[in-house]
């Protein structure tokens, strides 16, 4: 029941902050997130599971109880975890707590309402993980979409309404086009399963209960289902073309939001890609596995590049998300413990980063109300500490070794280069030249805003052009004159503001230094995927 | 490895670990407590990399008794059916020789440090203390590498601490540029590194460098067709020999980069915006010499590949002229030695692809001593100018900076391959081996020359600097009146002098030719060894697998090439610039000049690709991906809307309208597929 109660806690500490008083609320929400928190890493260390979640074998936390029973399909509350879905509830907790802190500063108005709508969304996330009823995936996953809505086009920036109903409605007709392929499965399987449950699916589907439906061969209905459910969670990831609402929502997000849509939310689409479409139906992803890969791979090297063009820092992060889970993707197709533990292992290590760097935006932001990257040089005189976590932050991005962003990459390209579908080792091997764009736009990004004399040019009321570059330089090589006027405007962030980064960075190395951590977990839930897909 | 199966492991290995972790303590104590302590962090560094060099020299000890270590001491990741990920040591003749190397200049430059950074009261001490133990640690654990997988993580961890370092002065404009461009350029490097990598694991499912079970191993096993677990290789649609020649290659990749070697030397000369101290430890004596280093570590490899060894070869002589060439025009004695490292790791490469190993080692140690002389005695007359680099704005400190000048002279001797100083010993080699062996390969032979060539270039741009420094009158009130310099400066400067001037010592190998004597201590170091991992090893392979063949030609006749070459550079540079007033006679170079400083337009182009070109096809996919992708999208839905113009009322903002909305919308969603899907019957 454990499962339950973290779920649970997430949802009355959501009623509870939404009824809160908005004085409170942010010191409430914040202390009561580290109850789920606490709950997660807990469940963590005792994790005992073994096997993958759809495909027997032994589950941690796991819950099956019969609810109703619908027609010919009962449904079952049925949750529990693996070792795939267990560090991705523990990313949940940790990027929900770490977004609610750097909320403190930007947010300012009807804080009870955000402060409710994250915790109902960090709910709404874990039992979307948790889930191994269709029915009550489903459930969760559409609830995921409502706070996100509400968070974005409320407490978001000029454009939120724009940015949030395109995120609302193409992340619908997402789920409206995967779920007609998921039912077509479901009725070909006809009387061979009696529920909903997701690994009675699965198991039916691996062992070749599908029959034909409407006169469509199986083999067929397979593919067409493949292809729907592809592209209903391609927009969730997003993979390209289907990713042009994601810079939009992260854009317009508030900074906090932003952190756990490019975390959390991204991950929610790779993670219904693994358990669907690559559990579910492995032939079909085998035999179409270049397509795919092409897919990846277009997404690596396509959002680097358009990462490489923007100024914008949030949109420089945004794209970047697009080329960083390509990456996923293709380690997905591979099909070898390397490449689909590492996918996994990126979804983790990606959430952490990519929060760490959206959050660095925002305590920039917050200060010099501007992310235009030509609006601002010389940072890092004064945001000292804030600067070493973004240099810190973006060259994890990078895949500097010793963070986990490095192994996350090495794992996907270690087991995608010898993988067995045609033309593997060029897939992987182009998709590598993501890791130059990617140290392109962010040292560029670097330079610009963090280094060279300080400067922001802003047109936040009360500020105006800032500059000051009046401090003794090398041996009085050359010392910027400078004015003083708003000198006080820019100031180091505060240690709220500081702390959500330097949990996230200290994750971010310590899982490069010990994957084991989450890949151990990880490896056991991947192998009896790749055992029983072998045929192909 | 029957010779490390001895039942107790000697007590230097089993510390080992601790070279590399000692300065990894100096980086955290600096980050975190440097600006609390009386030098900043300064003495934390000096003593760590001072017990680094202790157990350095230990473990030489050590392993010059004929013990070696070979183990894994953490594994990241452990797969039961694929290959594991592990961090590993191995001390042989040649990483003991090199971390010596390694610690040593190290320690010298933390000490220099005091003198350059601390005296002058630059702010971000601590900042530079952690760069430097930060670095010092990557290149130690590189160093110590027992597998390919490792070195990479400390190749790329080294390459943080170059640009780190090179962006010290991050408030001025050109050193945050420099940095960034030494990262990108290298990264571009590593790139076809990382390929390599992951494309050795998946060929022979392990990247350690040294055993039985060690990827050069099972290649070698693989072309012998000797059967075992070596002969059923995956070589993705080549010959066996074509894929490890590609293999070799795409490391290279990563070598070219971090070696500054020709294309991708660009980022080097740019790097001279840190602090000098750095670019003696980073940019000329350990970080350039790590892409040196990985080739020589995984030599039994590139053995196996005449073609990687001749474009190795070529790429290294090429470099060594084309680099030399452009150092003779420069006025700031930085970029003339940033010029001259470039192309002595020209040389290095050259040894190495001729089937020099140990000369190329030879030279590589002989290297790092006197480049890290010159970089610190710069440095030193850089203090000594007020922080003023220009040559032509010198002249005439000789007399003021005696210790300064004579170890310069030391490292300038040795630089221009004068006998008996430690370069003429070691490039020589080099060449010799060149010759040798470019005399049965057409390639090779033109890889010689061209490194022949440049001994000449070398002569007259190391005495053109010397001679525009520290002779002639003063040409500027500074250099009348220098800074007067600390004994934290003159002592890494006298140890370095000594070295540049004996080292060489160590393997002479014309005069062991022309006596009989037994006096190549180098050659007989680095013979023993690690089964498959020594330089009696890798000649049997570079003869029976690569076809290397050496002519018989006396060492004593190359030597005489060589040193005449070198003596009449240096008697060119003497005759124009030895006067009192010497005149700017690169000036007659006319249009020549002009290409020379512009440095032959190499990173007029690569920029040009970088920004042009990069940011041009970014720009166009922004374009597209705005007007085609996005419109599609956008399109779709104005059709939508249009039709749907009245929906639009439903957008009330009113929160329960939104959720009753959306339950009402999966509630239809639901019958509707239920009663499809004849649920309710």
């Amino acid at each position: 029941m454990i499962l339950e109660l973290l779920i649970g806690l997430c949802l009355v500490g959501a009623v509870v902050v939404f009824v809160a008083p908005n004085r409170y609320a942010s010191k409430l929400a914040a202390g009561w997130s580290l109850l789920p928190l606490a709950l997660s890493v807990f469940m963590y260390a005792t994790f005992d599971g073994q096997s993958n979640a759809l495909l027997g074998g032994q589950l941690a936390y796991e819950t099956m109880v019969s609810w109703v029973s619908l027609g010919p399909y009962a449904l079952n509350w049925h949750v529990g975890l693996d070792g795939i879905s267990m560090p991705l509830v523990a990313l949940s907790t940790v990027l929900t707590t770490a977004a609610i802190l750097a909320a403190w500063t930007p947010i300012e108005e009807r804080e009870s309402q955000f402060y409710g709508l994250v915790l109902f969304l960090e709910a709404s996330l874990v039992g979307v993980f948790a889930a191994l009823d269709f029915f009550v995936w489903f459930v969760f996953w559409e609830a995921v979409l409502v706070p996100m809505f509400f968070l974005v086009a409320i407490w978001g920036g000029p454009r939120r309404k724009y940015a949030a109903i395109k995120f609302f409605v193409y992340t619908n007709v997402a789920s409206l086009v995967l779920f007609i392929g998921f039912f077509a499965l479901v009725f070909g399987l006809g009387n061979s399963i009696n529920s909903l449950d997701l690994p009675a699916i699965a198991q039916a589907l691996r062992t070749g209960q599908l029959s034909a439906v409407g006169g469509v061969a199986p083999e067929t209905l397979k593919v067409a289902a493949f292809v729907a459910l592809f592209a209903g969670f391609a927009v969730k990831v997003p993979v390209v073309p289907f990713h042009t609402w994601l810079p939009d929502a992260h854009v317009e997000a508030p900074t906090p939001v932003s952190v756990l849509l490019a975390g959390v939310l991204l991950k929610v689409g790779t993670y219904a890609l693994l358990r669907f479409n690559f559990t579910m139906l492995p032939d079909v992803a085998r035999q179409y596995a270049a397509i795919i890969a092409l897919f990846a791979v277009v997404s690596v090297i396509y959002g680097a590049l358009l990462a490489l063009a923007q100024q914008d820092l949030k949109r420089i992060v945004a794209y970047s998300s697009v080329s960083s889970m390509g990456y996923v993707i293709l380690g997905l197709v591979a099909y070898t413990v390397y490449g689909v533990g590492g996918a996994t292992f990126q979804m983790i290590s990606h959430g952490l980063i990519s929060g760490l760097l959206f959050a660095c935006v925002g305590v920039i932001y917050n200060t010099t109300h501007t992310r235009m990257v030509g609006d601002m040089s010389g940072m890092a005189d004064r945001m000292p500490v804030t600067t070493s976590m973004f240099v810190a932050g973006a060259f994890a991005y990078m895949g500097l070794p010793l963070t986990s962003g490095f192994l996350g990459e090495y794992f996907v390209f270690l087991g995608t280069f010898g993988a067995d579908f045609p033309g593997a080792p060029w897939f992987t091997a182009i998709a590598m030249f993501g890791i130059v764009i990617v140290a392109g736009y962010l040292l560029f990004a670097m330079q610009r805003t963090l280094f060279g004399s300080f400067g922001v040019e802003t047109d936040h009321a009360g500020s105006g052009a800032v500059t000051d570059g009046g401090e003794r330089t090398h041996n009085g090589r050359r010392a910027n004159g400078g004015e003083h006027e708003h000198g006080d405007v820019i100031s180091p962030a505060a240690a709220h503001d500081i702390a959500p980064l330097a949990i996230l960075l200290a994750l971010v190395i310590v899982l490069g230094i010990a994957p084991e951590i989450s890949f151990a977990m990880i490896r056991d839930a991947v192998s009896p995927l790749l055992a029983a897909g072998g045929g192909g | 490895m029957a010779e490390t199966a001895t039942s107790t492991v000697a007590f230097a290995f089993e510390v080992a670990p601790a070279i590399a972790i000692l300065p990894l303590a100096s980086f955290v104590i600096a980050l975190f407590a440097g600006k609390y302590l009386p030098k900043r962090g300064a003495l934390a560094g000096i003593t760590a990399t001072g017990g680094s060099l202790l157990l350095s020299l230990w473990v030489m000890l050590t392993v010059a008794g004929g013990a070696y270590y070979n183990e894994e001491i953490y594994t990241l990741v452990s797969t039961p059916d694929s290959f594991d990920l592990h961090f590993g040591l191995l001390l042989d003749p040649l990483s003991a020789l090199m971390l010596v190397i390694v610690s040593l200049v190290a320690f010298l430059v933390h000490l220099f440090s005091l003198g350059y950074m601390n005296d002058e009261g630059e702010p971000g001490l601590p900042r530079y203390y952690a760069g430097l133990g930060l670095f010092t640690f990557s290149m130690l654990s590189f160093v110590l590498s027992d597998n390919l997988f490792m070195s990479f993580v400390f190749f790329e961890l080294v390459g943080l601490c170059s640009w780190l370092l090179i962006g010290h002065w991050y408030r001025e404009d050109a050193p945050p540029s420099a940095a960034k461009k030494a990262f990108l350029v290298t990264r571009f490097g590593d790139y076809f590194f990382l390929v390599g990598v992951v494309a050795i694991f998946a060929t022979f499912g392990t990247a350690t460098f040294a055993g039985a079970e060690s990827f050069p191993t099972l290649a070698e096993e693989a072309l012998a067709g000797s059967g075992g677990a070596g002969g059923e290789l995956p070589t993705f649609g080549l010959s066996a020999q074509g894929w490890f020649t590609v293999l070799g290659l795409l490391v290279l990749g990563g070598v070219l980069g971090k070696s500054a070697q020709f294309p991708l030397h660009t980022w080097l000369p740019d790097a001279m915006e840190g602090p000098t101290p750095v670019s003696a430890l980073i940019h000329a004596a350990t970080m350039v010499a790590a892409g040196v280093y990985l080739v020589a570590r995984m030599y039994g490899f590139y053995a196996l590949s005449p073609t990687a060894l001749a474009i190795v070869a070529f790429v290294g002589g090429f470099t060594a002229l084309f680099a030399a060439s452009m150092a003779v025009v420069k006025r700031d004695v930085k970029q003339v030695l940033a010029y001259s490292t470039i192309s002595q790791y020209g040389y290095m490469m050259l040894g190495l692809g001729a089937g020099g190993y140990v000369a190329a080692v030879f030279h590589l140690m002989t290297h790092a001593f006197f480049k890290a002389l010159l970089f610190l005695g710069a440095g030193a007359v850089i203090i000594a100018m007020h922080h003023r680099q220009d040559m032509w704005e010198m002249g005439g400190l000789k007399n003021k900076l005696p210790v300064t000048y004579y170890t310069f002279l030391a490292g300038s001797l040795a630089l221009a391959g004068i006998v008996p100083f430690a370069g003429f010993w070691s490039k020589d080699e080099v060449l010799y081996e060149a010759l040798v062996h470019g005399l049965n390969d057409p390639l090779l032979l033109a890889a010689y020359l061209m490194g022949l060539t440049a001994v000449f270039f070398t002569g007259f741009y190391t005495f053109r600097m010397v001679l525009l420094t520290f002779h002639g009158e003063p040409r500027t009130h500074t250099a009348r009146n220098p800074h007067s310099l600390g004994w934290s400066v003159k002592t890494p400067l006298v140890v370095l002098g000594i070295l540049a001037t004996v080292i060489g010592l160590a393997n002479m190998t014309p005069i062991a030719e022309a006596t009989g004597l037994e006096i190549e201590f180098l050659h007989t170091w680095l013979e023993h060894g690690l089964e498959g991992v020594n330089s009696e090893h890798y000649g049997e392979v570079l003869e029976t697998v690569a076809g290397y063949s050496a002519a018989e030609l006396s060492p004593l006749l190359a030597a005489v090439f060589s040193l005449s070459l070198a003596l009449a550079g240096a008697g060119l540079a003497y005759r124009l610039y030895s006067g009192d007033r010497p005149e700017h006679h690169t000036d007659r170079l006319g249009a020549a000049k002009r290409l020379l400083t512009d440095n032959y337009y190499q990173d007029e182009y690569q920029v040009w690709i970088a920004q042009t070109l990069g940011t041009g096809v970014a720009r166009a996919s922004d374009r597209f991906d705005q007007g085609v992708v996005d419109g599609v999208v956008n399109g779709v839905s104005s059709v939508s809307l249009f039709s749907g113009d009245r929906v639009r009322r439903v957008q009330t903002g009113i929160v329960s309208n939104y959720a009753t909305l959306l339950t009402l919308g999966l509630v239809a969603l639901l019958v509707g597929v239920g009663l499809a899907g004849g649920w309710f019957l």
